[in-house]
């Protein structure tokens, strides 16, 4: 298991590479840069910026050499922790990020936690339950939920929120917590603030869950061992819970690897929608602005996201099925 | 003289308190200041003491504080508020009322690019704009100034005693500081702005003393109190370069020239920057809590502040003023929509007025419609330098086809697609409150009439064609024009409305949108026919006359005139006609130092710019919808708002309070 683990992690590498030459040669294609860009916006604002001050700032800044210096050296500082230099807000990139990207993450995974909290009950019920009222009307929110993107979903309740019940739904934060010392009550105001972004965000992905777990199940329980297992007089739920479901779960953990993709995007447009503070509004300002390093690092390990939560979904499923060798 | 029988009289009256407790009676010591408590006993009054026993306690200093920095100032840790208003504060007279310490300011801000959601608050330069534009500018850090008789000198006296924020003496050496190791130094700026520059020359400095300077230019320099009172602000230091002082004693430890073990610029830009919390500043409110990428920028009250009101109360009132970093203008309204906004005229979108009008009592706000110091919301400039097709630019050129195009605009409709009816038709660059206004040309050829613009076009020589749709140019070919523009939404909703009326009078016209990125680079380098853009500065054109004539390469009616005129002759095309002759006006404008004659010079550059019809103007003054607390006082109803004024920066925003 630990090699394998090591081995995967090994081979991101070059994969990690390869996507970083990728990600800035994106980033690389739009004509100008972040100070041609700086130009047209201080033209407006009463002051005018010629083609010797932009150079002047190109060359202060770096912005002058060839792409692939530039790159080099974006790439060579990441061993050390140095992801180069936001212009935009000029900072160090990894002061900027590094608390982002970790809401990112813990907001995608209470996301999936609420999932599969709720997908699993559902999906049983469905599935041993087939054709019911329940049934019908559980599926019917499904493809509802599969259908409605989350930006829709997050408009809603921006709207409700604000002028039916009046409570603030920006931010991570009520605006009066937000600069008060840690507390239970903060952590309260956070959670209030951040479990309906998640439930919205895992809307799309929780239906999907139902349909795959309803789906599975019935086939697991139209099988013979199933109807041994009846037929030997043990309890309905044991069979169903211990038996049915233990087998009928493999294809969720498979999904949860494709699962991940789906969440972290809709994290950066959710971010948007509901300005949190996740990586979605710095990533969008990034690209906009021609903020190269700093947009550049954030897809760069939106990527490392991905690939390691694929991982993890593989380790998982080995863990949960002994019928998986992974040697 | 005061001073003395002040302390006679606090000397008293603290000898008599001892006097009073050593007899056993319950007497509160006053508060008075250390040095005079301790003088006290020296100083052989004790006999006269009895004579005067029901003297009041007297107030221990002549200004008052507020109650955070009064407690502060108790424990030792600041000095007496006294002795850091300065020698001279400014006194403030109140819009409405006199007001009371306390309380966040609460706003929202899109982040470091979004600096004038800061800046604007903490405008304080070395002069100041009024609040009333007509009026002259006003004192700032500077109380006085003076010009030498042939215009050339300029001498500012400073307010003795100022101080940075951090208690450090503020000095003239500040602003050397900045003219030699920032403005002159080629590694921070590029060159020189042109406000300093007369006839090729950079201006030189002579300080007098720590609080006189004297600005010495080779002609005289007519900019220069405007220029005070716009860049004078010390933000932001960003890349822009905008400041006119800066903290010597904390840049130069960052200063590759005072610390050789610096080898770059690139620290000195951040220290400089005004979102540095470490910072100096002489503001109402400095950055006490702030790194890239926070959610919230904390500023908090400058303890050094050298304002007081008619109390004698220090500014500024509000304890501290809080910007919430949000990503775009919908995220600003739904913070004022969640009641998250105490005060913003900012990034809140005329579209969404009526929002927040209902708004207004579940929230306890006013939402005022400020005017916008906007000449035209939406403007076409004919490009009359452009080079890439000689025919096409003669006709440019031809007033009476810009006045054609300027009949064969449908300006109602415009107001009513783009700007729900609330913009005022018109064709002036300066609003009716600006000094330079000229009533008379306020509506010059802003009527949609296809038959005049047909006559207008027949006049100049542009028949229609065989096929009775397009006109033809002198050498046959059809008469083409693109209009180039990076506008979205629903202006460009009103571009096609004028595209459809172009072409109903025979001129075939083209609409190509672009990013903003992709078109400023086209319309500065004179590549494009028609360019669009939105005008400000309305109140006072003159700090940088972009719209009114070839100026630089903003300035779109002829860039590349504009760029001949900035380069004195070194680029760009010579002009000829009526826009060289306003550039000559400028000349006069900026060559004189007597306000009347600037006044002069100016409406007549104003009216030419209309009569000559280099901009086509459409509809302008939009109003910026304004969200104002009910008890946040002191902010006017009324009041136009122009960027080049920092709005609401003349409005001294130091005097804004929460009523209790």
């Amino acid at each position: 298991m630990i090699t394998f683990i090591v081995r995967r992690l090994l081979a991101m590498i070059p994969t990690l590479l390869l996507v970083s030459i990728l990600t800035f040669i994106i980033i690389e294609l739009p004509p100008g840069d972040f100070m041609t860009q700086l130009a047209a916006n201080v033209g407006t604002s009463g002051s005018s910026m010629d083609q010797a001050a932009v150079e002047n700032l190109q060359r202060q800044y770096g912005l002058d050499k060839p792409a692939v210096i530039r790159y080099l050296t974006w790439i060579s500082g990441f061993p050390r922790g140095d992801f180069g230099y936001s212009l935009d807000w000029k900072a160090p990139v990894r002061d900027l990020i590094g608390g982002r990207l970790g809401m990112t993450l813990l907001l995608s995974i209470i996301s999936l936690g609420i999932m599969w909290v709720v997908a699993l009950p559902i999906g049983i019920y469905s599935a041993t339950r087939q054709y019911s009222l329940g049934d019908n009307l559980l599926t019917l929110l499904g493809f509802l939920g599969l259908s409605v993107p989350e930006f829709v979903l997050a408009l809603i309740y921006l709207f409700v929120g604000i002028f039916v019940f009046n409570i603030s739904v920006m931010g991570l934060f009520s605006s009066e917590m937000e600069s008060a010392a840690w507390s239970p009550a903060k952590v309260a105001d956070m959670a209030k603030h951040l479990i309906p972004p998640a439930i919205i965000l895992g809307v799309g992905g929780m239906a999907q869950l139902i349909r795959i777990m309803r789906g599975s199940l019935l086939e697991i329980l139209g099988q013979q061992y199933i109807t041994t297992a009846r037929a030997k007089g043990l309890k309905e739920s044991v069979v169903i819970n211990k038996y049915a479901v233990r087998v009928a779960i493999n294809p969720l953990i498979s999904v949860m690897g494709m699962q991940l993709p789906n969440l972290i995007n809709g994290a950066v447009v959710l971010g948007m929608v509901l300005a949190l503070p996740t990586i979605g509004p710095l990533f969008v300002r990034a690209l906009l602005s021609q903020d190269q390093y700093l947009a550049g690092t954030m897809l760069l390990f939106l990527s490392l996201m991905l690939m390691l939560g694929n991982l993890l979904a593989d380790v998982a499923l080995a863990w949960a099925d002994p019928r998986i060798r992974l040697e | 003289m005061n001073r003395n029988k002040w302390m006679a009289l606090l000397s008293v009256a603290v000898i008599l308190s001892f006097v009073l407790s050593a007899c056993g009676q319950a007497a509160t010591p006053t508060a008075a200041p250390q040095p005079a408590a301790t003088t006290a006993p020296a100083q052989p009054v004790a006999t006269t003491a009895p004579a005067k026993p029901t003297e009041p306690p007297k107030p221990a200093s002549k200004y008052t504080e507020a109650p955070m920095l009064a407690e502060l100032s108790k424990a030792g840790k600041l000095p007496p508020v006294d002795q850091r208003v300065s020698e001279e504060p400014l006194l403030i007279k109140p819009i409405e009322e006199i007001g009371q310490y306390g309380g966040t300011w609460r706003r929202a801000w899109k982040g470091p690019a979004d600096f004038h959601a800061y800046g604007r608050l903490n405008y304080e330069p070395i002069l100041r704009w009024p609040r009333d534009p007509k009026d002259p500018i006003l004192p700032g850090l500077a109380k006085k100034w003076e010009f030498s008789s042939d215009g050339k000198s300029l001498t500012l006296y400073f307010r003795k005693g100022l101080k940075w924020s951090d208690g450090q003496p503020w000095t003239v050496d500040d602003i050397i500081f900045w003219w030699e190791d920032i403005e002159q130094n080629k590694d921070l700026t590029n060159a020189p702005h042109a406000e300093w520059v007369v006839n090729g020359k950079p201006m030189t400095l002579k300080k007098v003393d720590d609080y006189t300077i004297q600005y010495n230019f080779d002609g005289p320099n007519g900019l220069v109190l405007r220029m005070l009172a716009f860049h004078g602000n010390q933000w932001p230091l960003n890349f822009e370069r905008f400041g006119a002082f800066a903290p010597a004693h904390y840049l130069k430890q960052f200063h590759p020239k005072y610390n050789t073990a610096i080898k770059d610029y690139k620290q000195f830009n951040e220290k400089a920057d005004d979102l540095n919390p470490e910072r100096p500043a002489m503001t109402p409110w400095t950055v006490s809590q702030y790194k890239a990428g926070d959610a919230k920028l904390i500023a908090s009250r400058n303890p050094y502040y050298w304002k007081v009101d008619e109390k004698g109360q220090q500014l500024p009132y509000i304890d501290t003023i809080e910007l919430s970093l949000v990503e775009n203008n919908d995220a600003v309204a739904a913070k004022a929509l969640s009641c998250e906004i105490d005060m913003q005229f900012r990034s809140l979108d005329l579209k969404k007025f009526p929002l927040f009008k209902e708004n207004e009592a579940k929230c306890g706000y006013r939402v005022f419609k400020w005017a916008n110091a906007q000449g035209t919301a939406l403007a076409l400039w004919p490009n009359q330098s452009y080079a890439e097709d000689p025919v096409l630019r003669d006709i440019l050129q031809n007033k009476d086809f810009r006045i054609a195009l300027s009949y064969a605009i449908d300006r109602k409709k415009i107001n009513s697609i783009a700007y729900l009816d609330q913009g005022v038709i018109r064709s002036e660059m300066v609003t009716p409150d600006s000094a330079f206004y000229v009533p008379e040309v306020e509506n010059l050829y802003t009527d949609y009439d296809p038959k005049k613009a047909a006559e207008y076009l027949d006049k100049a020589g542009l028949k229609m064609g065989p096929d009775g749709k397009v006109r033809l140019r002198p050498d046959g070919k059809p008469l083409e024009l693109t209009i180039e523009t990076e506008r979205t939404g629903a202006d460009v909703d009103a571009l096609q409305l004028i595209v459809e009326t172009w072409n109903a009078v025979g001129v075939k016209t083209a609409l190509k949108t672009m990013n903003r990125d992709a078109f400023w680079p086209r319309a500065t380098g004179n590549q494009v026919q028609i360019s669009v853009w939105s005008t400000d500065r309305g109140l006072e054109p003159f700090v940088d006359p972009i719209y009114i004539f070839p100026f630089d390469e903003r300035s779109w009616m002829a860039p590349d005139y504009g760029i001949y005129y900035k380069t004195a002759g070194a680029k760009g095309i010579k002009p000829t006609g009526k826009l060289a002759e306003a550039q000559a006006l400028f000349d006069q404008f900026k060559a004189t130092v007597d306000p009347a004659k600037q006044l002069e010079i100016g409406k007549q550059l104003i009216k030419m710019s209309v009569e000559e019809v280099w901009t086509l103007q459409t509809v302008g003054m939009t109003p910026v919808p304004t969200v104002v607390k009910n008890n946040f006082r002191n902010v006017p109803e009324k009041y136009t708002a122009d960027w080049i004024f920092m709005a609401p920066g003349n409005l001294d925003p130091s005097h804004f309070f929460f009523k209790k």
